[in-house]
Formats: structure tokens, C-alpha cells, sequence
């Protein structure tokens, strides 16, 4: 169990990831600008440089809560990431733990939106609404989309979804619909290109995290690119599970292929689409996202039975 | 106490490394005539590159580890230079880009200039050139890194 949570599938296993996916997601942008790109190292580098930084923080901020922040977000990243399968292997696994998932990875934009609140600078609170306003965007058609597999497989727990598609086929191919919807609010829950209005650089200089370095904005990173490997690997496990139909070759290394092919998905979206707006933002959640999902879940209800 | 020296010292190669590799730059103009930022624009195209070197642009000072200067100072942003500098959190360097921010350059004399951003904030690294080339920017912020302990 131990070894489960510490190192494979666990917390190791997942910082090991978060540079990887980190460097790969940046090389791969670079790449399709024309560019070189990062050594593979600089994720580790950036990561070591940040904590041995003075860490400032400005006046009339609460010392102890923007401490806490950060390793919230950490924690409840990690926590999901209990729940989540690794190529078959789980640390724990329950009837509905998706649902705590699904939970779990909202947290980190509340204390997002909370870090903005706390820092007293324009710029943050400014972000920190963004923030708020894009997760009212883009969370309802998410929790939709991703309600889909749960309501076709009828559980509500990971590995019996993963199981059910073992039986038939991979997610992604039953509804397609509900998985391009998946992947666009993933964009808009890791504030990825063209979703990261709460952090626009040439608007609100970096949105809630403006006033912070050193080792809460390492941590703030980590957090972040911990939330981009465990939500792809939930995005793998629902619409991607083991299917007997396509998955010849042995899972770990399968399952790595399809978790780098949704990050490749991802790195195209930030290539090729411009920034929306905020209010482009909440027409496209709830005016076009919202109500395909709702298709897609009723046309899961037909076909799940 | 003696473990804690130690334990700095072991880690200071690690450390000095991670800075070397990942100077975040910040840039911001104090009253130069602009050559100088299309340049660093330029500088940051993909034709250039720098994230090769781990050369990150920021948008914050919190965050910045390098502040690119162009441009003199002039009365006006000399204490908003200062207060970006001392937003930056330490350990931080300065780099002055193009000859007027070195030394004032053509602006030198004008009444509402006061010279050089070295009247305000320390430079670690001289960038002349009117405008300097991408190239020299490059080559100036390699030279820094070089000297980052
Ligand atoms: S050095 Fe020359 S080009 Fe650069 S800002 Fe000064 S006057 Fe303009």
C-alpha cells in the first residue's frame, strides 16, 4: 500500500510525470512554432531555481493562508490521483469514486480563485475572478462529458468503467462527442492556451498568482502540472480503457502512449487557437459545450440501456 | 549548524545550476526610443529561440530572476524602475540593453534624463549596440548566466 502511495502509481511515479509531460507539452509547442525548444532538463531546473529564491509576499497578505494555498492544491491533485488508475494499477478503488475525483480536481480552482482574493494586487483579483467566471464556463459541460462513460458503463467507479470498456470497446469510439468535449474542458480546467483567460499574460500580468514566488509559485507549478497528469490519465482511463479490440501490446506502455497522444491533443490546441474571451468563453460553455453534452449523455442513456 | 554549512555547500553546485538554467527575464522600457524592445521582441521569436537557454519571459516581477532594461531613465519611470527592482525577489540581475540604457547614449544631457539605469538600479551586464542586435542580446544574457554564482 505503501509503495502504492509513495512511489508507483503513486507520488514519485506522478512528479516523474509532471516534468515529462511538462518537458514534452513545451518541446512539442516549440516544435510546432518552428523552434528548438527546452532541454529535457528544465523542468528540473525550474523547479530546483524557484524554492532558493526569496519568497516576498506584499503587504496586508496573511502569511499563513498563502502558505496554505498552494499545498491544498497539491494535496487534493494528489488525493484524486489515489483514485486514479495507472495501466490497471489503483492505490484504492470504490463504488463512486469518480465522483471524488471529479471533486477532488475542482479544488485547485477554488484556491486558485482564493490565492487571486488574498493578494490584495489588482492584477490577482482580477485573475481570480477570471478564474471563477471560466470555471462556471467550462466545469458543467466537464462533469457532463465525463459523467458520460459512468452513465454508459452504469458505475460510478473508475475501474468498472475502465472494465466495462475491456467488454466492449474504447470510450472515445462509443462517444466520440463526449470525448472532444472532455479534452476542451480539461483545457479550460488546467487554464491551458486558448483557456487561460484567468492568467493572460497581456491582460492581467499572471492573474492570481501575480504576487508570488519563490517556493509557493514552485509549489503553484507543481500543482499545476500534477493536475495536467492526473487529468489526463482520468481522460485515458474513461474514454481510453483497456479494450480488447485495439490494446494488443502490454498495458504500461500503451497506457503512456495514449496519455501522451491527449497531452500531443493539448499542445496542438495551444498551437493553432487564439485566446478567447471571457464572454466568447461562457457563450461557448453554456450556448454550444453545455448542451452537446447533454446530448451525448442522453444519447448514452439509449444506447447503455 | 555545521551540518546546515555543510548541507549548503553540497547543494550549491545543484543550486547555482538551476539558476544558470532558468533565468526568467523580465523587460521593461524606461524611456528609451523603443529600437531596443522590438529587438527583444525579436530576440524572443522562434527565428532566436531563447528557451533553449530555459530563457522564460515573465509578465510579473515576483517572478522574474533577470530585468532587461532599454532605454535611458527619465525623471518620470525612475521611481517606477526602482520599484519594479525591488519587487523582484532576490537573488536578481540586471541587464542593461542598448546604448542608451548603458550610458544615456543620444538622450544624454536632455533635461528630463537622468543617464544611464545604472543611476538606479545595479547593472550586472552591459548590452550596448543602437539598437543591439538579437544576437548581442543573446550573446550579453549567456555572459550573465556565466556569471550567476
Ligand atoms: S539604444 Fe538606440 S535604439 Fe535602443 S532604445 Fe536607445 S536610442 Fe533607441
Amino acid at each position: 500500500m505503501l509503495f502504492k502511495l509513495l512511489i508507483f502509481p503513486g507520488f514519485l511515479f506522478l512528479l516523474l510525470c509532471a516534468f515529462v509531460f511538462d518537458w514534452v507539452d513545451r518541446r512539442m509547442l516549440a516544435r510546432f512554432q518552428g523552434r528548438v525548444g527546452p532541454p529535457w532538463y528544465q523542468p528540473v531546473a525550474d523547479f530546483i531555481k524557484l524554492p532558493t529564491k526569496e519568497d516576498t509576499l506584499p503587504q496586508g497578505v496573511n502569511a499563513t493562508v498563502a502558505a496554505a494555498l498552494p499545498m491544498l492544491a497539491l494535496a487534493a491533485v494528489l488525493t484524486a490521483s489515489v483514485y486514479v488508475p495507472v495501466a490497471g494499477v489503483v492505490s484504492a478503488s470504490f463504488e463512486g469514486d469518480l465522483i471524488v475525483v471529479l471533486f477532488l480536481l475542482s479544488l485547485p480552482a477554488l484556491t486558485y480563485f482564493l490565492a487571486g482574493w488574498i493578494s490584495v494586487g489588482v492584477y490577482s483579483i482580477l485573475g481570480g475572478h477570471r478564474s471563477l467566471l471560466q470555471y462556471f464556463s467550462y466545469e458543467v459541460p466537464f462533469l457532463m462529458a465525463v459523467a458520460g462513460p459512468a452513465v454508459l458503463s452504469g458505475s460510478w467507479s473508475i475501474a468498472s468503467i475502465v472494465a466495462y470498456q475491456a467488454q466492449t470497446t474504447w470510450g472515445a469510439v462509443m462517444q466520440p462527442l463526449g470525448f472532444v468535449l472532455a479534452v476542451v474542458g480539461l483545457i479550460g480546467k488546467l487554464k491551458r492556451d486558448p483557456l487561460d483567460i484567468p492568467k493572460a499574460k497581456s491582460e492581467v500580468v499572471s492573474g492570481s498568482l501575480t504576487e508570488f514566488s519563490g517556493r509557493k509559485l514552485a509549489l503553484w507549478r507543481l500543482s499545476m502540472n500534477m493536475q495536467t497528469v492526473v487529468g489526463i490519465f482520468l481522460l485515458v482511463n474513461l474514454f481510453f480503457g483497456e479494450s480488447r479490440f485495439f490494446d494488443v501490446l502490454p498495458a504500461f506502455p500503451v497506457f503512456g502512449l495514449k496519455a501522451l497522444s491527449i497531452l500531443l491533443l493539448l499542445a496542438t490546441a495551444s498551437a493553432i487557437y487564439a485566446r478567447l474571451r471571457i464572454d466568447q468563453l461562457a457563450d461557448l460553455g453554456w450556448r454550444i459545450l453545455a448542451p452537446l453534452a447533454l446530448l451525448q449523455i442522453l444519447a448514452n442513456v439509449g444506447i447503455g440501456g | 549548524m555545521n551540518i546546515e554549512v555543510a548541507l549548503r555547500e553540497l547543494l550549491h553546485p545543484i543550486v547555482r545550476w538551476a539558476r544558470r538554467k532558468s533565468p526568467w527575464v523580465l523587460h521593461y522600457n524606461s524611456g528609451g526610443c523603443n529600437g531596443c524592445d522590438i529587438e527583444i521582441l525579436d530576440t524572443l521569436t522562434p527565428r532566436y529561440d531563447v528557451e533553449r537557454l530555459g530563457i522564460l519571459k515573465e509578465a510579473s516581477p515576483r517572478h522574474a530572476d533577470i530585468l532587461l532594461c532599454t532605454g535611458p531613465v527619465t525623471r518620470q519611470s525612475r521611481d517606477r524602475l526602482r520599484l519594479i527592482y525591488d519587487q523582484m525577489p532576490e537573488p536578481k540581475w540586471v541587464a542593461a540593453v542598448g546604448s542608451c540604457c548603458c550610458s544615456g547614449g543620444v538622450f544624454q544631457g536632455a533635461y528630463n534624463v537622468l543617464g544611464g539605469v545604472d543611476h538606479v538600479v545595479p547593472v550586472d551586464m552591459y548590452i550596448p549596440g543602437c539598437p543591439c542586435r538579437p544576437e548581442a542580446i543573446i550573446d550579453g544574457l549567456a555572459r550573465l548566466l556565466e556569471l550567476i554564482q
